[in-house]
């Protein structure tokens, strides 16, 4: 356990060091109903500012360094999903945000792959329905490794820890 | 041996051609010939052109001792004003020399086109070398048929017959001004040979002096294109040959712009500075509607044509600048413009003619002209592109051409304005300044759109994507591009010689006021600005240096990845995604909506449908043309209820006729007797 | 002097110093649930399962396996089984690994 925490802080700090200060986010609808994107919107406003944390969007995947992607990537998408994130220059985090990015909602069929993560490799999940700016906020932390991940110690168990 | 021996050389090339090109141009050995002797003379006609820049005026000669023609002696004489002019044509001459055995097909009016271009060059030649007013005449006309034949190369197709009708009937009318011009000049110093008549031009009373150089002025304005005497060049441009385009471009409008130098600066140096303001005004005003125009087209030749007219003012602009400088007694400017304007027509010729050679090669290689057809063209005809780009970045004036040397030279001359020291004239002139700069910024975008439309992107149609290079003219324009470069690297050179013409015509010395060191140039004077075209095209290389460097030194160590260009993820870009000519200068459009008066016409077939389904729609846009509704035609209409008025008079009528006859005796007999 | 300034002034900074401090509004946010373990027996799990419309619950055996990323928190299972299913409060819920976000809770209902 030791070993693993030490890698994973060196990790976290590896990435902070890399896109700790600054970091610019290219955002990727794949066909969601569009509340996520109203939610990621909203990081902008004054109460939420996300700048004063260094995070940034940008809309040239050229100038970015983490793809925030949303809804539950329907086939039609798929190259352009691909020529997105293959535009994106590395070091890249992908993270894919929202129940049906994470394949909740719409269950694979025909049109759509439901998980986001079936064609591109995701990095971090962001749950929520819609996951909100704070949320958002979380999420992003942890992407640029400011902060821990809690998930793991959850249980969802009522009267236990979760 | 003088520099006028050297140009009876190229007549006689030229001639010969002419011979053969008529016998012979039906047969590809034939068309060869006749290419390689008017090649031939092309090359006389630089050589005497360029020697005369520096020898100076040569003397008046008659040939053949008193040969004659229409009645008026044949003079010729070869002056250093000229020089420019004739160099130019000589390089016109022999680029479409070595364009024209692949771009024409041997037939029967390969035969005539033949010998009327050859006859078109021995011509200019002739007007360029007249020596007395008689020569000039005759030769000038001879261009103007010879140039109309020039036209209707292929006269069955459509458009053909109504573009060349505008060209020889704008010609005629020019002709007339000009030959009334002359007849005043002649009857007042009673003299027919133009040195002569330059040296009495103190015996013209002021009054005739404005009248002649009016005439003059608008006589030559309608062979050289100013507006509104232009119309001709839009409709005749695109329905010759392309090297027909290429030499009334290159040369044709050009001697429209030396009979107005010539009048300016030789027969005519009439004091007062409204002559000066009135063609200074007419050229910025040309430039900026010639160019405004030309963003509107779609079809090359047009859009080259209008860009010619563009030129044109901006040649005016610089001698009616020079005109005002020497009337407020400021000799040096005055003659620094006149180098200016002189480099302009130099420039202008190579870079204009090397266009229109390359909108030939298009043509044939894509069989359309319209930009919204093309595409592509860059990895189809690479070898033609390339030329081609050196061409648009002389005319758009980009540093380090050749363009941007001759424009900033007027720039600069417009800017000293202010030496004039009349409050209203410095106005004016800064005015004028300020419509080139317009002009200058105009010029660049429509040069963008018309290299980066056909040739640039992705192929918008079947043929354009099966555009072949093998086969088509290269030489020619390469020439002419070499030409172009060297215009710009050795600008010192040409303004040592140009500053050399400037003192045989108008006396004064520039010397240390142009080139102090042997590389920068000042303008006029030493107080106002420095420019080195050689510094800065070394300049320019190494600046483009500095980013290789980078790379070459801070490679990546990391493992790269080659990724496609970022298309905004699009799947499959089709060709109709691209820019559309007309819309990439929508901007001009809606700004300059007053000038232009589109008219645009929506059909929908929605509309039509009963069930309101849609379908196509249909969408026309049109600009008005301004000079043809309200000048022309009226003039026209004028003209003809004139004639109609006057019908009548030629019944048919033996009887009416024979009392005509009756009144001319009576009034013949009564003059008589008083 | 713009009106919004003076109301600016007044209401003084709103903007939220998470992730630095804790920020209030977050205890309205809808979470997804927590389980009852005590509660859940094999009915109220399949009836729970059935009613949920993001396929977030399924049943293996004695085990009710939870995504919580595929969780809408509308809170259809809570009023399915009113007992069994409260809300969890929790809101941070990103992951690194798509596994850590499937939760086993056992179905011990029928044990008491």
């Amino acid at each position: 356990m030791n070993e693993e925490e030490a890698a994973a802080r060196q990790l976290r700090e590896a990435i902070a060091d890399q896109f700790g200060r600054s970091l610019h986010i290219r955002t990727l609808d794949t066909g969601s109903c569009a509340v996520c994107e109203q939610e990621i919107r909203l990081l902008s406003a004054p109460h939420y500012d996300l700048n004063r944390l260094g995070f940034f969007f940008t809309p040239a995947p050229r100038h970015a360094d983490l793809l925030l992607v949303t809804g539950s990537m329907v086939r039609a998408f798929d190259a352009a999903a691909r020529k997105t994130f293959e535009a994106i220059p590395g070091p890249k985090v992908v993270v894919a945000t929202g129940a049906c990015a994470l394949g909740g909602v719409y269950p694979k069929d025909p049109f759509v792959h439901g998980n986001v993560g079936e064609v591109l490799p995701v990095d971090v999940w962001v749950p929520g329905c819609p996951p909100s700016p704070l949320a958002l906020l979380h999420g992003l932390s942890v992407a640029v490794g400011r902060l821990a991940e809690r998930t793991s110690g959850l249980t969802f168990i009522a009267g236990g820890d979760g | 041996m003088n520099p006028l021996d050297i140009l009876y050389g190229a007549a006689g090339a030229w001639l010969a051609a002419a011979v053969a090109g008529s016998l012979a141009g039906s047969w590809r050995p034939g068309l060869r010939a006749c290419c390689v002797l008017s090649g031939l003379g092309g090359a006389a006609a630089v050589a005497a052109g360029g020697w005369s820049l520096v020898y100076g005026d040569t003397r008046v000669v008659t040939p053949g001792g008193g040969a004659t023609i229409v009645g008026g002696p044949v003079q010729l004489q070869l002056t250093s004003l000229a020089g420019v002019f004739v160099a130019v044509l000589g390089i016109v001459a022999i680029a479409i020399a070595l364009y024209a055995p692949r771009y024409h097909q041997p037939a029967p009016g390969t035969a005539i086109y033949l010998a009327a271009y050859n006859l078109a060059l021995l011509a200019c030649l002739a007007v360029l070398a007249a020596g007395g007013m008689v020569t000039f005449l005759v030769a000038w006309e001879s261009m103007s048929l010879a140039c109309y034949l020039l036209i209707l190369r292929h006269p069955r197709r459509t458009e053909v017959a109504r573009g060349a009708f505008w060209f020889l009937a704008l010609s005629e009318i020019g002709f007339l001004l000009v030959v009334a011009a002359f007849v005043i000049l002649s009857v007042k110093t009673g003299a027919t040979r133009l040195d002569v008549m330059a040296a009495r031009g103190h015996l013209v009373p002021g009054g005739w002096r404005a009248a002649a150089y009016l005439l003059a002025l608008t006589g030559f304005g309608f062979k050289a294109g100013l507006v509104p005497l232009h119309v001709w060049l839009p409709e005749a441009h695109p329905v010759a040959p392309a090297d027909g385009s290429a030499f009334l471009s290159g040369v044709v409008v050009k001697l429209g712009t030396y009979g107005i130098a010539l009048f300016a600066f030789r027969l005519v140096p009439v004091a007062g500075s409204w002559p000066g303001l009135v063609t200074m005004g007419t050229g910025a005003i040309t430039a900026a509607i010639g160019i405004l125009y030309a963003l509107r087209e779609r079809d090359i030749k047009r859009f080259l044509a209008y860009s010619t007219i563009e030129n044109t003012g901006i040649i005016v602009t610089a001698f009616g600048a020079a005109m005002i400088f020497h009337a407020y007694r400021q000799p040096a400017l005055a003659a620094f413009l006149l180098i200016a304007g002189l480099y302009h027509v130099a420039n202008h010729g190579c870079y204009k003619t090397l266009l229109f050679l390359e909108a030939g090669v298009v043509e044939h290689a894509t069989g359309t002209r319209d930009m919204d057809r093309l595409g592509g063209l860059v990895h189809r005809l690479p070898r033609s592109a390339v030329i081609a780009f050196i061409g648009t970045l002389g005319i758009a004036a980009l540093p380090p051409l050749n363009g941007f040397v001759s424009e900033w030279l007027i720039f600069q001359g417009l800017f000293q304005g202010f030496r004039t020291g009349s409050h209203l004239t410095a106005i004016l002139i800064v005015l004028a300044a300020a419509t080139l700069g317009l002009t200058g910024g105009l010029a660049i975008y429509a040069f963008v759109r018309g290299f980066g439309i056909p040739y640039l992107g992705m192929p918008r149609t079947p043929k354009a994507a099966a555009a072949r290079e093998p086969g088509q003219p290269v030489a020619g324009p390469a020439l002419l591009a070499v030409a172009c470069v060297a215009l710009a690297i050795g600008a010192p050179v040409m303004l040592s010689a140009l500053s050399r013409t400037a003192r045989t015509v108008t006396g004064t010395s520039l010397g240390p006021l142009l080139l102090p060191g042997k590389l920068t140039v000042i303008p006029a004077h030493t107080d106002f600005s420095a420019f080195s075209p050689t510094y800065l095209t070394v300049f320019l290389a190494a600046a483009c240096a500095v980013p290789v460097l980078i790379y070459l030194a801070g490679r990546p160590r990391a493992a790269s990845v080659s990724v496609p260009v970022w298309d905004g993820g699009m799947v499959s870009f089709r060709p109709r995604m691209q820019y559309s000519a007309m819309t990439f200068s929508a901007p001009t459009r809606v700004t300059f909506d007053a000038l232009y008066r589109p008219s645009v016409s929506v059909r929908r077939a929605s509309d039509e449908d009963p069930a309101g389904r849609s379908g196509p729609v249909h969408y026309e846009a049109q600009v008005t043309p301004v000079f043809e509704r309200y000048l022309y035609r009226p003039v026209v209409r004028a003209v003809e209820w004139l004639a109609d008025a006057i019908r009548p008079m030629q019944s048919g009528d033996v009887n009416l006729y024979l009392l005509y006859v009756f009144l001319v005796i009576l009034l013949a007999y009564l003059l008589g007797a008083v | 002097m713009p009106l919004w300034f003076i109301r600016g002034l007044r209401r003084g900074v709103i903007t939220t110093r998470y992730p630095a401090r804790p920020d209030s509004s977050a205890a309205a946010l809808p979470t997804p649930p927590a389980f009852r373990s005590g509660q859940l027996t094999r009915d109220v799990a399949d009836r729970i399962v059935a009613v949920c419309p993001s396929a977030a619950l399924a049943r293996r055996g004695d085990v009710l396996i939870f995504d919580a990323g595929t969780c809408t928190a509308c809170g259809r299972c809570g009023e399915a089984a009113p007992d069994a299913v409260t809300s969890s409060g929790e809101w941070e819920l990103t992951a690194a690994a798509r596994s850590d976000l499937i939760k086993e809770i056992p179905i011990l209902g029928e044990r008491l």
